[in-house]
């Protein structure tokens, strides 16, 4: 009954409801919307930290990854291999030597964590073999006789493998995609000259075409242009295990793009049939353990029974490796709560506001159902469940609107292009899908309850104190 | 002027909604002017760090360097340049280096590192090295003696082991670590700073010899006396080669740079890479580092280098900094909009509230004769009162927080500095002191109250008398 009355009473000045229901629709919305996309953007800085990266658990020697000495071998795969794969949650395993090392080119010179690894396992464990460039090559899939690394696009800029070249092929591409004849007339000025980095490529661009050319079609011609010199070589090199330097030439089989320059830029993966001989360590020698478990919040269970079974190992599992991505996936739900606390803080001054003019302009009628011997408990309940209605009615329109849009933009995803350097440079992507999950939709209902409460306080009291023949004498 | 009294008097017949509404706009306005504080001191911080340890405001480099930093891009350093430069107003010092890579190791250990032939003494006018040389250790030894030490408080020995092989550069650090207060200082201090000592040494020009990065140094395993290999690639291709003793270690707040820095005398570093008198750039130390001062110096100095260099200022060297502070600053701009168009429906509702409770009145009003162009004045009045009321209370208080805050950063002790350091950052927040951001919050809440008081200005244009005075 006393519902009822709440809900309707709510709609006697639709107006004054609808602005404050419109404000807290906005506010949840945008704060819903708001985290859903910093939500997405962490999403998939972890799935790809933990597919492309680093996987679920890492067993070495203790001493390994203090400075990741060539001689800290780990011994015997097949033993240890037989006893992980019987430990229950373990999906996939893969074996690799790591050695740091330098990667040169006829012109530039940058250190690198060279991978050896057994290609057919690492797919089973990563999935960074989809990552590759079309057209550069694959992960290891052609067989050559060449010694054979796959690099990062970044580490590809930096060695000068990947240029830029207009030619008349790319001309041609480009008035095909509907870029108009003054613009391509523009750039045959470059005509087959060679541009090693992509920063002076842009600034060449810049210096030809206007502001208005360069927003329309920059990034279509630098996709254009974007040229990988076939058969590219670097060579490696490194100390090997007698502390002897020793390297050999590698032929690039394919560049990847994970989204995150840390990565591209460190990383030279190539065939542990191509490293070992160059090492002086044994085929059946190696570095490190990766084992890719069912699912990621049981790798520390399944880790702590490892380390029972290998107690000479120094076992980690990925918040461990990573402590910056577990510190923001444990702490980012409490910045997200605090986030909408203030949103509904701000709202709960116009819902103050608009409940105190509610039990002020209702004086008469108050005092009249007091007289006619309403209680004040059920006084107090009726404002606080008006209160209570008029949030959650906004609440839920702006949840609604935010389900709504954030499966609109999830399908294509949002880029921020404009921010690509500065997010890849820390790991994170610029083009995000954003993501929810259906707690915080909980969370987010259960705080719009407290705020409609703790808002009917005040006016709520406001209604008790009045007296009943008093206020029935006001007009 | 009657207008201005009318509209005040009004503001108090309801002194409830107004305090509500005013207290609402004080609250955004709070919230946004200290988070605002917060962020942009923060990116200040970090940008000041990273310049005034590493890029310098200004540099003047051969003109394809930055585009490809091999050592073929290099630029004879001569003295005409050197005495032009420091003809402008603006330019304190000019610091020559020499940058490269090169593969380091010792013994066993390997790692890419960056080698940076300087000249020590004019770095004091930049980077100021010798702020950087660890002055304390918490070895295990030294930890072992402050755990025998009877006067040492227990908490002060626990957080020695949490904080063990830290390095610090200077004793308040170090204290603050160890979560020690400025009362016992004087008491416990004097014998933590024996304890943790930490011997150092110097480079000078002419002297073959290092100083490493912490970070580094504990990678390689590198301790003062040890030797360190560079091997490189040099001028023209040739093979840089060298074996240098470790003089001393330095912590540089960045820890991008900590973990790979090697700093050589600039001529020893000359002579490694086969380049002798070359220079891969001429980094510039200012007096005012003001963005429009900086700009104006760049555009004195282009007349002075010649067609083979090029001059290049801190954004452009900084710029992966720059995108990343970009973004961080939109969405912490995105954040405040939210709260702003909250507040704004919030202003919005009152008025609404006034209008519809004064309808009676105003026709009364326009009945006895005020212009409707009167009413309207004074009603705009009233609605600009309550948000400049609100946002003078909200500025006031945010302006004592933020002024106490620009004297007194966030500076973390103990295991929460633990935290922020694993996670690469300094365990300290900066506030920036009271600036145009300010300007930003009146703007915006002087378009909110204006927004929402078209409603009643067109209701008061539009109204019946007749209907006005029934209602």
């Amino acid at each position: 009954m006393i519902w009822k009355t709440a809900w309707k009473n709510i709609w006697r000045n639709k107006i004054r409801s609808l602005v404050v229901i419109i404000s807290i629709t906005i506010g949840i919305f945008g704060g819903v919307f708001a985290v859903a996309v910093m939500n997405g953007a962490i999403d998939q800085r972890v799935d790809a930290a933990l597919n492309e990266e680093i996987s679920h658990i890492h067993m070495n020697d203790p001493a390994f990854r203090d400075n990741y000495d060539i001689r800290l071998t780990l011994d015997n795969p097949d033993r240890l291999l037989d006893t992980i794969e019987a430990t229950p949650g373990v999906v996939a395993v893969t074996f690799r030597t790591i050695i740091t090392g330098m990667a040169n080119t006829a012109t530039k010179s940058t250190g690198v964590q060279i991978v050896g690894i057994d290609p057919e396992k690492e797919k089973s464990v990563f999935t960074l073999y989809k990552t590759t460039i079309p057209g550069t090559g694959s992960f290891f899939e052609e067989e050559s006789r060449y010694n054979q690394a796959y690099i990062g696009e970044d580490l590809a800029k930096e060695l000068n493998i990947i240029r830029y070249i207009v030619d008349d092929a790319v001309l041609d591409t480009l008035a095909a995609k509907g870029v108009p004849q003054s613009v391509t007339d523009k750039l045959k000025a470059f005509i087959d000259y060679h541009f090693r980095s992509e920063k002076s490529f842009k600034q060449e661009i810049k210096n030809v075409l206007n502001a208005n050319e360069q927003r329309e079609y920059g990034s279509m011609i630098l996709d254009a242009a974007w040229s990988f010199r076939e058969r590219s070589r670097m060579t490696l090199t490194f100390l090997d295990k007698n502390q002897v330097q020793t390297g050999a030439v590698f032929r690039i089989a394919g560049i990847f793009d994970v989204r995150n320059s840390m990565y591209e830029m460190s990383q030279v993966l190539v065939k542990n049939s191509d490293l070992v001989p160059l090492t002086g360590l044994t085929p059946d020698q190696f570095h490190q353990v990766i084992i890719k478990v069912d699912d990621m919040q049981s790798a520390p269970a399944i880790k702590a029974a490892l380390a029972k079974k290998f107690p000479g190992l120094e076992i980690l599992d990925w918040k461990e490796i990573q402590p910056d991505l577990a510190m923001m996936t444990d702490m980012i739900e409490q910045f997200y709560a605090i986030f909408m606390i203030i949103i509904l803080a701000a709202l709960a001054f116009g819902i103050v506001n608009t409940m105190l003019m509610v039990v002020l302009e209702r004086t008469k009628e108050l005092g009249m159902l007091t007289a006619i011997g309403m209680n004040k408990k059920k006084v107090f309940s009726m404002i606080m469940l008006e209160s209570i209605f008029l949030s959650l009615v906004g609440g839920v329109v702006g949840m609604g609107i935010s389900q709504a849009i954030i499966g609109l933009t999830a399908r294509n995803g949002i880029n921020f292009s404009n921010y690509q350097e500065g997010l890849e440079a820390l790991g994170y992507t610029s083009h995000i899908y954003p993501v929810i999950s259906p707690s915080f939709f909980i969370l987010v209902t259960i705080l719009i309850i407290i705020t409609g409460v703790l808002s009917s306080i005040y006016p709520a009291l406001k209604a008790l104190k009045l007296d009943p023949a008093e206020a029935l004498r006001t007009e | 002027m009657s207008n201005f009294i009318m509209a005040w008097r009004n503001l108090w017949r309801n002194r409830r909604r107004t305090f509500i509404t005013s207290a609402s706009v004080l609250f955004a306005v709070f919230f946004a002017l200290f988070f605002r504080s917060l962020q942009l001191g923060s990116y200040d911080h970090m940008f000041k760090n990273a310049i005034e340890s590493y890029t310098g405001y200004i540099q003047v480099q051969q003109k394809d360097y930055w585009d490809e930093k091999i050592v073929d891009n290099t630029f004879t350093y001569d003295s005409d340049l050197d005495q032009q430069l420091l003809a402008d107003n603006n330019v304190e010092a000019t610091i020559p280096r020499f940058e490269s890579f090169a593969l380091a190791s010792n013994g066993p250990q390997t790692k890419g590192v960056l080698v940076m032939g300087v000249d020590p003494e004019k770095e004091q006018h930049l980077s100021k090295i010798t702020d950087k040389m660890v002055k304390y250790r918490l070895t295990e030894e030294s930890i072992n003696r402050i755990k025998q030490d009877a006067d040492v408080p227990q908490k002060v020995k626990e957080l020695a082991l949490l904080f063990k092989d830290n390095a610090y550069t200077n004793s308040s650090r170090l204290q603050l670590d160890l979560g020690i207060s400025d009362k016992d200082a004087p008491l416990v201090m004097p014998a933590i700073e024996t304890y943790s000592r930490f011997e150092n040494g110097s480079i000078n020009l002419r002297e073959p010899g290092v100083l490493v990065g912490n970070k580094l140094a504990e990678y390689l395993k590198l301790g003062i006396g040890d030797t360190i290999v560079l091997i490189g690639q040099g001028y023209h291709a040739s093979t840089a080669a060298g074996k240098y003793e470790i003089k001393g270690i330095v912590k540089i707040p960045l820890p991008d740079i900590d973990n790979k820095i090697v700093y050589l005398p600039l001529d020893i570093c000359q002579e490694l890479y086969n380049a002798p008198g070359n220079l891969t750039s001429l980094a510039l130390a200012v007096h005012d580092n003001s963005d429009k001062a900086i700009e104006a110096t760049i555009n004195r100095i282009e007349n002075v280098v010649s067609g083979e260099q090029r001059i290049i200022g801190w954004r452009e060297m900084n710029e992966v900094m720059v995108s990343q502070m970009d973004a961080d600053n939109k969405s912490g701009m995105i954040m405040i909009g939210i709260l702003y168009l909250v507040i704004a429906f919030g202003v919005f509702g009152t008025v609404l509230m006034l209008t519809a409770e004064r309808k009676r009145e105003f026709g009364v009003l326009v009945a006895i004769g005020m212009q409707k162009k009167k009413l309207a004045t004074i009603m705009t009045s009233e609605m600009l009162l309550i948000g400049l009321l609100g946002m003078l209370a909200g500025s006031l208080v945010a302006t004592i927080v933020i002024l106490y805050g620009v004297d007194h950063p966030i500076i973390f002790k103990g295991s929460m500095a633990k935290m922020f350091e694993d996670y690469g950052m300094e365990p300290k927040m900066v506030f920036m002191g009271i600036n145009t951001y300010f300007l930003w919050q009146m703007f915006i809440v002087a378009l909110m109250v204006l927004l929402s008081i078209s409603y009643p200005v067109r209701k008061i244009f539009g109204m019946k008398v007749v209907n006005a005075l029934r209602a």
